[in-house]
């Protein structure tokens, strides 16, 4: 027991002093870029008193140590100050255009577990023959293409293909949910296409792997049948080793999701990060940035915390 | 062990193969390969049947066209095979698979990996019962109940919760019996079930078996490179040779007056008589400096970040030398810390206390020659690796003779330099091992159980060879086996093993006759039923 409290705490406290070193390299990295909040917000006609008067109010005249501390407690309490560029706090901001990457990402993700798994296990029961070719090749080639190109391809194939389509509609979630969902389902595909082949590619050489594992050999020994084997051993086994990928998978679809937002017209973090670069909006560039890096940093995080608790080599040390 | 009487022997086959032939066809890169050529023969009801031979003779592939699990390129040509009258060839996939379990059970090899890693071993054998249309619940579970008793667990309802990597190796084999043996099928194939078992543990799977055989009336098809753990176990031996039976007989008339040059052959190997062996060794002087010392050594392995490092302690206070042309054996129970010790002195493990090493470099050979070799690179490539840390100082034609030297001392033909792992024998990619041992010219060679993947005749000429570079180039072994024939026949001295320490070091027939130590006593004491 005591060993099992150690893990977690010992992993939290990994956890912890990476976030520490994120905040630390966000802030520095914003201090050391060239640019001025107070300029930004009071415009270039600003007077040298107005502007020192501002550089109080935002505490940018205290040593940087001070800012970054009053900024790390910021990041805990979600009061990150107020954007340069909108006039609104950073939080709010946020909040508003959450929804649609955590939904894009969710539904991508859904997509990529669906679609590769059932293909994966298709493609590795006869590895090599003509059907394990083609499900090959064809993920080489979804590899290949970037999420952006992608998403022009499948809105010029999905106006030709149904009358309704309407590139660009986007509807609040509040407003009109199964719209929102709706609106939300080609981009998301166009990001989980290429994160299909990745995973497929793995799945597909993890199930031959265990196909051929001395285990597998002994249950065909005691009579189980090839669907039996595939579902209470071979895919528990390679989910163990998959979790890894996925939470690679995940975090690459959060990055897609930025640019293909672009693409789509969808009014989510992307969108958001690229307007406050076009702005200079230093607060809440560093904001966006430390939370992205949190997500990230809490996704492989929760996948070495699944990981260990799915094996009982690992749980059970 | 005994013979039991063999009146449960009854005069009528289970099991009848006739004319059977087995091929692998000829593919892109392979001609047409025969395994089993026109093999005949019967496994009478309720008796053991020892299939012994070398590796490639067929064995395995034998047990699994009885099994039905042939791989999928296998095609067979010609012939039957009848179980209780009924042809199996003649039955579609879906009929065999019933079978299996059923009527024939398996036991492999390798019980480190033959059960699901992720699930409780009790749930393991749940899933036989179920996937044989079993489905009440409390019926499987007495049934599982009942069998982890009839193979030796006293609390079932624990075994049942516990997982594969929570038991020992003998365990593990069984649970793997235990499973096999479920449903009371009437024949039951081992394919190799103790050739990575230590001697105590393969004695009392033996019994096991025995009992299984008696008790449930199982009829057993036992394979086997191990010819001691044939002896006493089995009623009938049937040698193979590339596919065909070079003799069959009694297991009494085989091991005592085999009337086969070949048959006769692979005992005086597998027995690794020195005489006929030729198995001289260097004389070493206790007198002179040691080439390897340690001194209160201990190792762990560490398992968190912030964990003392000496939390689980595998060597506590080692205390061992060997002297220049000395070969000293290393034996002990799996568990006992013998490869921790190897890597402690390889310096791959972090350890504490003295270790004083050769000056140079130290050879080291493992277990399993397969694994160790890179198999997208010739053999000429991984000689050139092994010489690496001295190439720089070294000419073209300084590495061209160090490598031709290796070459032939190792008894491989040049020729094979171009050649890749997987177009090597097991045989021959040990003396590869071997070679790149010798190429950095060590004073100390570390073999690690390097016979134990080996089949009988191949084992023999390492052993041989490794004799000859010992007697020859005065190169000190340490040789970590779990077989007292390959001590007696090559040892100077030989350490025992037991729970982190050295239980006991003397010369070895000091050990061998009065052993002192209760570790020492109690392999020997395995050893001795084994061989009796």
């Amino acid at each position: 027991m005591g060993r099992k409290t150690g893990f977690i705490i010992s992993k939290i406290a990994e956890l912890l002093a990476t976030l520490l070193v994120v905040s630390l390299l966000t802030f520095v990295a914003f201090s050391v870029i060239p640019g001025d909040t107070a300029q930004v917000i009071l415009g270039p006609d600003a007077s040298q008193a107005q502007l020192d008067a501002l550089r109080a109010e935002l505490g940018l005249d205290k040593p940087l140590i001070v800012q970054y501390l009053n900024w790390l407690g910021g990041l805990f309490t979600f009061n990150l100050g107020k954007s340069a560029a909108f006039g609104v706090p950073v939080a709010s901001l946020i909040a508003e255009r959450l929804p649609v990457t955590i939904g894009m990402s969710i539904i991508a993700l859904i997509f990529v577990i669906v679609i590769s798994y059932p293909l994966s296990v298709l493609s590795a029961r006869r590895p090599g023959r003509a059907l394990d070719q083609v499900f090959s090749v064809a993920g080489h080639i979804l590899f290949a293409i970037p999420p952006f190109v992608l998403s022009l391809l499948s809105i010029i194939a999905a106006s030709a293909l149904f009358s309704g389509f309407r590139a660009g509609q986007y509807f609040r979630p509040e407003d009109n949910f199964p719209g929102f969902i709706g609106c939300l389902l080609l981009p998301s595909f166009c990001i989980a296409l290429p994160k299909i082949a990745m995973t497929f590619k793995y799945m597909r050489s993890s199930i031959i792997e265990q196909n051929a594992s001395e285990y597998v050999k002994n249950a065909k020994g005691h009579g189980l049948t090839d669907f039996r084997i595939l579902i209470k051993h071979v895919l528990p086994n390679s989910n163990v080793s998959a979790i890894t990928v996925i939470s690679i998978v995940l975090s690459d679809i959060l990055a897609g999701s930025l640019i293909v937002e672009q693409v789509f017209n969808l009014p989510g973090m992307g969108r958001l990060l690229l307007s406050g670069i076009a702005r200079r909006d230093f607060p809440l560039l560093s904001g966006m940035v430390f939370y992205i890096a949190f997500i990230t940093v809490l996704l492989y995080f929760a996948a070495d915390v699944l990981g260990s608790i799915a094996d009982p080599r690992i749980r059970l040390k | 062990m005994e013979n039991i009487s063999a009146e449960r022997i009854r005069h009528i086959h289970l099991v009848k193969i006739k004319d059977l032939t087995l091929k692998f066809p000829a593919n892109g890169k392979e001609p047409e390969h025969v395994v089993l050529d026109k093999l005949t023969f019967g496994i009478r009801d309720g008796e053991i049947l020892g299939l012994i031979g070398n590796s490639g003779s067929g064995k395995s592939m034998t047990c699994y066209s009885v099994a039905g699990l042939l791989p999928e390129n296998a095609v067979i040509t010609e012939g039957t095979i009848k179980y209780q009258g009924k042809d199996l060839l003649s039955m579609n996939a879906k009929e065999r698979r019933n079978m299996l379990g059923k009527d024939i059970g398996m036991i492999f090899q390798e019980p480190a990996s033959a059960l699901d890693p992720l699930m409780k071993v009790g749930k393991s054998l749940d899933e036989i019962l179920l996937s044989h249309g079993i489905t009440d619940k409390a019926e499987r579970y007495n049934r599982i109940s009942d069998i982890l008793k009839t193979v030796g667990f006293d609390d079932p309802e624990k075994i049942y919760e516990r997982y594969p990597h929570q038991l020992s190796g003998g365990q593990r084999q069984r649970i793997l019996i235990a499973g096999a043996v479920l449903l009371s099928p009437k024949l039951l194939i081992c394919d190799e079930p103790t050739s990575s078992l230590d001697t105590v543990t393969t004695v009392a799977i033996l019994d096991l078996l025995r009992r299984l055989c008696v008790e449930m009336k199982i009829t057993i098809l036992f394979i086997s490179h191990d010819l001691s753990a044939v002896k006493n176990f089995c009623d009938r031996v049937i040698v193979m040779r590339d596919g065909k039976i070079v003799e069959a007989d009694t297991t009494e008339d085989i091991l005592m007056n085999p009337k086969n040059p070949y048959t006769a052959e692979l005992l005086t190997n597998a027995r690794l008589d020195p005489r006929t062996l030729d198995l001289t060794h260097a004389e070493y002087d206790p007198e002179n400096k040691p080439v390897l010392l340690c001194k209160d050594v201990s190792a762990a392995y560490t398992a968190s970040l912030w964990g003392r490092w000496d939390e689980n302690l595998v060597l506590s206070g080692v205390n061992m030398s060997i002297y220049p042309g000395e070969i000293k054996g290393l034996i002990g129970s799996s568990g006992c810390g013998k490869t921790t010790l190897v890597k402690t002195i390889l310096g791959l493990m972090r350890s504490e206390g003295e270790i004083k090493r050769p000056e140079g470099s130290i050879g080291a050979v493992f277990q399993d020659p397969v694994s160790c070799l890179n198999p997208a690179h010739s053999i000429l490539w991984h000689l050139k690796e092994a010489l690496r840390p001295m190439r720089k100082t070294m000419s073209k034609e300084d590495i061209q003779a160090a490598i031709d030297n290796a070459v032939d001392t190792v008894g491989l033909d040049r020729s094979y330099l171009s050649r890749r792992p997987n177009e090597l024998s097991g045989g021959q990619r040990q003396r590869v091992a071997i070679a790149m041992c010798m190429i950095t010219k060590p004073k100390l060679i570390i073999a690690d159980e390097p016979f134990s993947s080996l089949d009988a005749t191949s084992a023999a000429e390492i052993l041989k060879l490794l004799a000859k570079i010992n007697r020859e180039n005065k190169v000190a072994i340490l040789m970590i086996t779990h077989n007292i024939h390959i001590v007696r026949a090559v040892c100077s001295t030989v350490a025992v093993m037991d729970a982190g320490k050295i239980a006991e070091d003397n010369i070895t027939e000091e050990v061998l006759e009065k052993p002192s130590s209760e570790a020492a006593i109690r392999l020997l004491d395995a050893e001795k039923r084994l061989h009796s």
